[in-house]
């Protein structure tokens, strides 16, 4: 769907600079208030059932500890899943890249002769963008989560990472359905949207034998993948099919079983403010008798383990795609999630996606935050976002450093300039006088400057700003010590 | 009581009216308040804009000034901030081991104004007098890196003939962040006019924050606007007497 | 499109090598990465506090909240129990697994037992009746493992109406008295909570997506 005058771009390497990549939306009123409604719910939701849990911060403290330790000896933990999932009949696949996990993939299904395949929402996919290469390559791919199908029938783009079409309220749903299912009927009752879903693929979970996945967990100890859903269209793609093939990123990985005893406590409260989600499937391998009787797991490093390999930046890999950042930023609430350019929206997809594309693209992403910090505070695997928000801005700084563009742009002259100013006190006196005497010449008769030019002009466009005073709070002090000597 | 302040470069420059408060305050309280001239910038703007090799020097510099003072206030939630936060970080990956001890012997004694009042000098009631209507913006800075908790309400219970009223959606940032503002001055606007909504519905007079730099940002928005309110620092009101009231800025 | 299809092989090796030169780790001493993982910390509440008798409340009041039926009997009603659910659910065709109770089904309703039902045999029953491992009651989950009384997991997903019986020595307070349960980690598991749902159509909770739309406990007091 095209959201009036643009169609979302999801792809870092396409898509435009995270400022200009707002504006769209910022001019669109609907869109922004089907954002802000949802996420009011989520966390009003979320406030809620995280203020009953008494050991909220000691959960908090051991899924961080938990993620910590399995990405510390993550080779480890990975060869041990390998070992156990193939002894239970699963067969492992490992790609480098985004690439390499597609062609495995397509490979996989030309042995099936599948010309169709149910799928389970996965971030991971969407990451490296499978579905349109399935097309590409004669297969159909069926989206099973609602707001996947909306967003799939409607031909638009996941704007979050739990509920990735929350920016499309029920009339424009009903619109999308009624066309692409030829329903003319339809109301815009969720009720009965929700069942027109049901209809229209009771008879595709039972007909197309080959399914994907993603994975929320791998659990080392046991060879186990874990999968947390809502809807039961998990449940249906993980027993129907003959051949179930998960795409999991290396960092899946939880070192045992009881782990979950955390993670599944945090992990529905802080996305969807449940306190367990109503569907939540364990299997190891294939089991004689029930559920897919051919398994593939395809572990994914896309970037990942240069990611483990920075100090700072590591802790992003801990994430669990549980997206209470995206709710908490005050951000995102404005722009929603298709202005990320980027599967990953909202704080940790400003963080994931520059690391993944290692800042060849998306280095505007860093500063897409106004470092509120309420991320941080509401993250169940207490990932220090603003931390690594910071590292990366530095990173792109200094990328920039020798770059011969950097002397044109006012923001690089303007710090370079500020941080010699500062380096002496005499510096600072000085500049302030000359800047309290040129602003003089901007300031209306009410003391006040109503514009500024070069990238102040960025400032007076919604605010002014105060006049500088005529005296400064150490010329102030100066002249009182004067006195009372 | 001994005391240095550290005022802050964007206080110095554009709110020494509120350093005035600071001194006429923290004098009043009987403390005996420094000033080292030689004092610029924390380097928070760098360093939260990217440029860390810059906010490093600043970091040494200020180190390396205030390391035999007895006890550093700052009237913004976010230069204390950056010393909790991100000096620690700084010093680690640039700074040299003495400059490293320095810091963690100095960082103890570094307090943001309503610390400095509540925790080392055990106040409450400063003998404000403020007969105006003010709701209190909690500052990101303040609330999720400094942790304030109820400080400020503590001193702002005291002040006599003060009506507060409840700010809703305490908790959200008003959009400034630093150079996010003009980085990202399209979003940043957005969510000003969301906060603004906020605070101009409480029907308050006064706006206040421990912040100045959240304070410039809503401020210059409601005189964009003639919202009819005015911003004013903690301190302001707190410096405030019966005696002798606020002094009106300029 | 064609798709050129080159296998790397050593995709493997390189990925492990480069996890490994990322955390610096020499190839740990499973002993020494034993211990690393016993100190994490976990200060969290590993076992609640409530009586049998709260415990039990907690997990009905829960279940309702979902919106299941609930109904409570001593052990020798379990029969009579499940009779009258099936009586008012005014379903017929029930799947049943193989391992469950033959003294359950009661007679007048036609019993379908799974000795490999295909899907679409399933799928034209109406309802099915199993057993269940356990029952967490602080979030109202129902834990399946799958043995040969709690099904295949296709049994519980297909048919609309899913009745379990929990027995109140099932049921604990909190999850990780579940894992403690867990002797040895279950190659298959599902946890219920509550009928399938969304919340993706203007966060509307709708009820009854793909799973069964209608869950019936019946709890066993045999504390």
């Amino acid at each position: 769907m095209s959201h009036g005058s643009y169609h979302p771009i999801l792809d870092p390497t396409k898509a435009p600079a995270f400022p200009s990549a707002v504006l769209p939306v910022l001019r669109n009123p609907q869109l922004r208030k089907n954002v802000a409604h949802a996420i009011d719910v989520i966390q009003a939701k979320r406030g809620k059932l995280v203020a009953e849990k008494t050991d909220w911060q000691e959960l908090r403290t051991a899924g961080a500890a938990i993620r910590a330790h399995a990405l510390e000896n993550l080779g480890f933990y990975l060869e041990q899943f390998e070992e156990r999932c193939t002894a239970a009949g699963g067969v492992v696949h490992w790609a480098a890249d985004a690439a390499e996990a597609r062609q495995i993939i397509v490979k996989l299904l030309r042995e099936e002769n599948a010309s169709e395949v149910i799928k389970i929402k996965t971030m991971t996919s969407a990451e490296i963008q499978l579905n349109p290469f399935l097309e590409s390559a004669g297969v159909r791919t069926y989206e099973t989560d609602l707001a996947e199908i909306i967003l799939q029938l409607g031909e638009d783009e996941p704007s979050h990472i739990v509920v990735p079409a929350l920016h499309v309220n029920r009339s424009q749903v009903r619109e999308i359905f009624s066309r692409t299912m030829g329903l003319k009927d339809l109301s815009d009752d969720p009720k009965e949207l929700t069942n027109a879903v049901r209809t229209y693929l009771r008879r595709k979970f039972l007909d197309i034998p080959t399914a994907i996945s993603g994975a929320n967990f791998l659990v080392a100890e046991t060879g186990s993948v874990v999968v947390v859903e809502s809807e039961g269209n998990g449940r249906m793609c993980l027993t129907l099919p003959r051949t179930m093939i998960t795409l999991a990123g290396i960092e899946k990985v939880l070192p045992r079983f009881q782990d979950l005893e955390v993670m599944l406590q945090v992990l529905a409260r802080s996305a969807t403010g449940e306190r367990m989600n109503p569907y939540t499937s364990v299997w190891t391998g294939v089991k004689p008798g029930d559920g897919p009787q051919k398994f593939h797991v395809v572990l994914l490093d896309n970037g990942r383990s240069s990611i483990l390999a920075k100090k700072t930046e590591r802790q992003t890999l801990r994430c669990i795609r549980c997206a209470a950042c995206m709710n908490a930023c005050p951000v995102y609430r404005q722009t929603g999630g298709h202005a990320y350019g980027s599967v990953y929206p909202g704080p940790i997809g400003a963080i994931l996606t520059p690391q993944l594309m290692e800042l060849h693209h998306a280095r505007s992403l860093p500063y897409a935050s106004s470092l509120c910090g309420a991320c941080y505070e509401v993250c169940p695997v207490k990932i220090n976002i603003p931390e690594v928000l910071l590292e990366l801005r530095s990173r792109v700084v200094n990328q920039g450093r020798d770059q011969a563009g950097r002397l044109f742009d006012p923001m690089y002259l303007g710090l370079r300039i500020a941080s010699l100013i500062f380096s002496r006190a005499w510096l600072f006196h000085t500049a302030q006088f000359f800047g309290r005497v040129g602003l003089r010449f901007l300031r209306r008769k009410d003391g006040w400057i109503h514009s500024l030019p070069s990238i102040g002009g960025k400032w007076t466009q919604t605010r002014d700003l105060r006049g500088l005073p005529s005296q400064t709070f150490h010329g102030w002090w100066a002249a009182r010590k004067r006195e009372t000597k | 009581m001994r005391a240095s302040l550290f005022i802050t470069c964007y206080n110095d420059t554009l709110f020494p009216e509120t350093g005035r408060a600071v001194v006429k305050l923290l004098e009043r309280l009987g403390v005996e308040l420094d000033f080292h001239p030689k004092q610029t910038c924390c380097g928070q703007m760098h360093a939260n804009t990217g440029f860390r090799a810059e906010a490093f020097s600043q970091a040494k510099r200020l180190v390396q000034m205030y390391q035999d003072t007895d006890t550093v206030v700052i009237p913004s939630s976010s230069c204390v901030a950056m010393f909790r936060d991100q000096y620690p970080g700084l010093l680690e990956e640039l700074g040299n081991e003495e400059l490293r001890k320095q810091f963690t012997a100095l960082l103890p004694r570094v307090y943001e104004l309503s610390e400095f009042l509540v925790d080392k000098l055990k106040v409450e009631d400063v003998g404000a007098y403020f007969p105006h209507k003010v709701t209190y913006h909690a500052s990101c800075h303040g609330l999720r890196a400094l942790h304030l908790g109820d400080r400020p309400w503590r001193l702002m219970n005291k002040v006599r003939g003060m009506e507060q009223v409840a700010l809703p959606n305490l908790d959200r940032c008003c959009g400034f962040g630093g150079t996010f503002s003009v980085k990202n001055a399209e979003v940043s606007s957005a969510m000003l006019a969301v906060k603004l909504q906020d605070i101009v519905g409480t029907g308050a007079e006064y706006c206040t924050a421990l912040d100045n730099s959240c304070l410039m940002h809503l401020g210059g928005a409601m005189h964009r606007q003639y919202a009819g309110m005015k911003t004013i620092h903690l301190a302001e009101i707190l410096a405030s007497t019966e005696a002798s009231p606020m002094e009106v800025p300029a | 499109m064609n798709v050129h299809v080159q296998p790397r092989p050593r995709s493997r090796q390189m990925i492990l090598e480069r996890v490994r030169a990322a955390t610096h780790s020499v190839t740990k001493g499973a002993g020494e990465l034993e211990d690393a993982y016993a100190a994490l910390p976990r200060g969290y509440v590993r076992s609640g506090g409530l009586s049998g008798e709260a415990r039990i409340a907690l997990m009905i009041e829960r279940l309702r909240e979902y919106g299941a039926e609930v109904i409570e009997c001593g052990p020798e009603q379990v029969q009579a129990a499940i009779a009258a659910q099936l009586a008012s659910s005014g379903k017929h065709t029930f799947v049943v697994p193989a391992g469950l109770s033959a003294a359950w089904l009661t007679p007048g309703f036609e019993w379908k037992i799974d000795r490999d039902l295909i899907a679409s045999e399933i799928e034209q029953a109406e309802g099915v009746v199993t057993a269940a491992f356990c029952g967490v009651a602080d979030s109202g989950t129902i834990v399946l493992h799958h043995s040969a009384a709690e099904a295949r997991r296709v049994l519980t997903l297909l048919p609309d109406w899913h009745l379990c019986v929990l027995r109140a020595r099932q049921v604990v307070e909190t999850l990780p008295e579940y894992f403690a349960r867990c002797e040895q980690a279950p190659g298959l598991a599902t946890y219920i909570s509550g009928p399938s749902a969304t919340a993706d159509i203007e966060m509307t909770r709708i009820k009854g997506v793909h799973g069964p739309r209608l869950l019936h406990v019946v709890m066993v007091r045999d504390e």
